[in-house]
């Protein structure tokens, strides 16, 4: 299947200083919802303005649906809906003329245009401020203006940067909930830092670290790189018992244990042994101690300790090298 | 493919220009440094037609009106209007908003420039325009002259290619500066002392006073002596009325009463506009402001935003 974004040792460096995305090869499937992971300046946004051809490439080149990214590839921005991350519009003009005007950079006919700004004002609850100017607008709603905006055209790829920084619970509900749909439809790429954003939307994941991107692949194949499951057993109890605890759990096969902070032991099982076995003898030995077990915790930051490892072991790589 | 056979016409083609364009003109018109440019004209136009009503003929006159234009104030007004369209933080709401849309760079850069260049005019015309009308049909208690609809129209136009070739100079300096304070600065000082520069490579007839000079002679032209001579030469008595228009120009402004100055026949002798034309100097400004946009459009085309 075609790739909706194909990149090939693509380099930006800044005035010959600043590497901001270092030789980066990446392919998005088409019709999948991408996560651009990474911390504050790995090269998110960067990747994003080169592919949209606001920057030019020092090296390498990038493609989206096949035709080659630049400053004047009108072709290219034609199939891309971008949300910037707080984006900055025009405070003198009002919803309506916005949209309108993007309508129209988009060579949206008039007969087109029209339902369509109305459709996507009260797709994205606009429909009350549509006489009030967009300097008036709080954060929130400058966002949504954004996410209508790049949807004017109807593209088939959406390039989303941090799309739900700023935002109130409810308002972040609406946008990871409508990611999810416009997931099933469009190809979308959301850049963020926000691991729990990443797990609830997206099926491909890419993290990036100092201009590279240290990892591609499905959400499935990153949570299995992490070194083995964990288990999570908060006690209460004498801490001698739960030092003593822990020395039995580690002499168990395929089993290393270690005290975790507070009154707590963590679990960690070498590749291959089986989770329910390995917890049932873990219990057995709790069971035969005198501490009371008050939660058993197993893996529910998964992606972030994937994320966090990932980002270890390039550091570590990095120092190796 | 629908979309693809979309883009080709011209229809829709040209459709992100025309937003552009109208977006920016929109902008412009609602912005108070147009709005009180837009006042403050119409005030000195009407203060310097007063002031001069019985001391010049139609040509000094309406010369003396299109000083402001060519010299002092206005050229420092539309400096600022060029120079700001692709510099400093506009380039993130740019980025933001337009150039990530289907637009190229040089549909909007036209576009701006455009709507600079069209509401610089605009104003021009708009303010100039009636003012040469009264001046020209109206009694006035003074000689007679001989202004043309031709020499209006072509001086005019002279004036508004300066102007034109101002904004596109502010807009290069703002593209290539990208800071706009800076920009105007350098502008300032490349644009006062043009005169002096172009005086060593004999083109003084390109500078902005020589222009005005000119003007009046212009103004008398008709098409039949314009076809026959490319020498439109100033007349030694436009030549001299010059310092005492521009001494009354200043009187408007400090509000004191001019007094009446010794005439003095030999003093402009030395100064040559034999060779005043109007395709050079058409030429002249013309071909620099091509230049201009285009050093512009391939300036802002490699441009990182």
């Amino acid at each position: 299947m075609e790739s909706a974004i194909h990149t090939e040792h693509l380099t930006k460096i800044y005035r010959q200083r600043l590497i901001a995305v270092n030789d980066m090869n990446l392919d998005v499937p088409q019709g999948c919802i991408f996560g651009l992971l990474g911390p504050n300046g790995a090269g998110k946004t960067t990747t994003l303005r080169l592919l949209l051809g606001l920057q030019r490439p020092t090296a390498g080149r990038a493609e989206v649906f096949g035709n080659l990214c630049g400053p004047n590839a009108v072709d290219v921005r034609s199939r891309i809906g971008y949300l910037p991350t707080n984006p900055k519009l025009p405070g003198n003009l009002r919803p309506i003329e916005y949209l309108d005007l993007l309508g129209k950079l988009c060579r949206l006919p008039g007969q087109r245009r029209k339902p369509r700004i109305s459709a996507l004002l009260r797709t994205v609850g606009l429909l009350g401020a549509t006489d009030q100017r967009i300097e008036t607008f709080s954060t929130g709603m400058c966002t949504r203006l954004g996410i209508a905006a790049s949807l004017v055209a109807d593209p088939p790829l959406l390039l989303w940067d941090e799309p739900t920084a700023g935002l109130d619970p409810s308002a972040r509900r609406f946008t990871l909930d409508l990611i999810r749909e416009l997931g099933k439809v469009k190809t979308v790429v959301v850049a963020t830092h926000i691991l729990s954003d990443i797990d609830q939307i997206c099926n491909h994941i890419g993290v990036m670290c100092e201009g590279r991107m240290i990892f591609t692949g499905s959400t499935r194949d990153m949570k299995r790189r992490l070194r083995c499951d964990d288990f999570r057993l908060e006690l209460d109890g004498d801490a001698e018992d739960i030092q003593h605890l822990a020395g039995d759990l580690a002499g168990l096969e395929g089993v290393d244990a270690r005290l975790g902070a507070g009154l707590a032991v963590l679990v960690q099982m070498t590749e291959g042994r089986s989770r329910a076995g390995t917890l049932a003898e873990v219990l057995k030995l709790v069971d035969a101690t005198n501490l009371s077990l008050k939660a058993v915790h197993s893996g529910p930051n998964a992606t972030e300790d994937a994320y966090l490892q990932l980002l270890q072991e390039h550091e570590a790589h990095g120092f190796r090298r | 493919m629908d979309s693809a056979a979309e883009l080709t016409k011209p229809g829709p083609r040209i459709m992100p220009y025309l937003a552009v364009l109208q977006h920016d003109l929109m902008t412009l018109r609602a912005s108070r440094l147009v709005q009180l440019w837009l006042g403050a004209t119409v005030v000195l136009t009407l203060l310097l037609i007063a002031g001069n009503w019985t001391q010049f003929q139609d040509g000094p006159l309406i010369a003396s009106l299109l000083f402001p234009y060519l010299v002092f104030p206005w050229f420092f007004v539309v400096v600022v209007l060029g120079v700001s369209p692709v510099s400093g933080s506009r380039a993130d709401v740019l980025a933001d908003g337009i150039l990530s849309r289907p637009v190229s760079r040089f549909a909007y850069l036209l576009a701006t420039w455009s709507a600079r260049v069209i509401l610089v005019w605009g104003v021009y015309l708009v303010v100039m325009v009636p003012a040469v009308v009264v001046v020209t049909l109206a009694k006035r208690p003074v000689p007679e002259d001989t202004v043309t609809i031709y020499g209006s129209i072509t001086a005019l136009g002279v004036v508004g290619l300066v102007l034109t070739f101002l904004t596109s100079l502010a807009f290069l300096a703002g593209t290539l500066l990208r800071r706009p304070l800076l920009a105007l600065v350098v502008l300032v000082f490349l644009w006062y002392p043009v005169g002096l520069i172009l005086s060593v490579f004999s083109l003084e007839e390109f500078s902005p006073i020589s222009l005005n000079r000119a003007i009046s002679t212009q103004l008398r032209q008709t098409l039949r002596t314009s076809e026959g001579s490319t020498d439109g030469g100033a007349r030694a008595e436009d030549a001299q009325a010059l310092p005492e228009r521009l001494e009354h120009f200043l009187d408007v402004f400090s509000g004191t009463p001019s007094e009446p100055t010794a005439t003095k026949p030999d003093f402009f002798e030395g100064e040559e506009f034999s060779d005043f034309s109007l395709l050079r100097v058409t030429l002249g400004y013309g071909l620099p402001t091509v230049m201009a946009v285009i050093l512009a459009m391939l300036c802002f085309y490699w441009r990182d935003l």
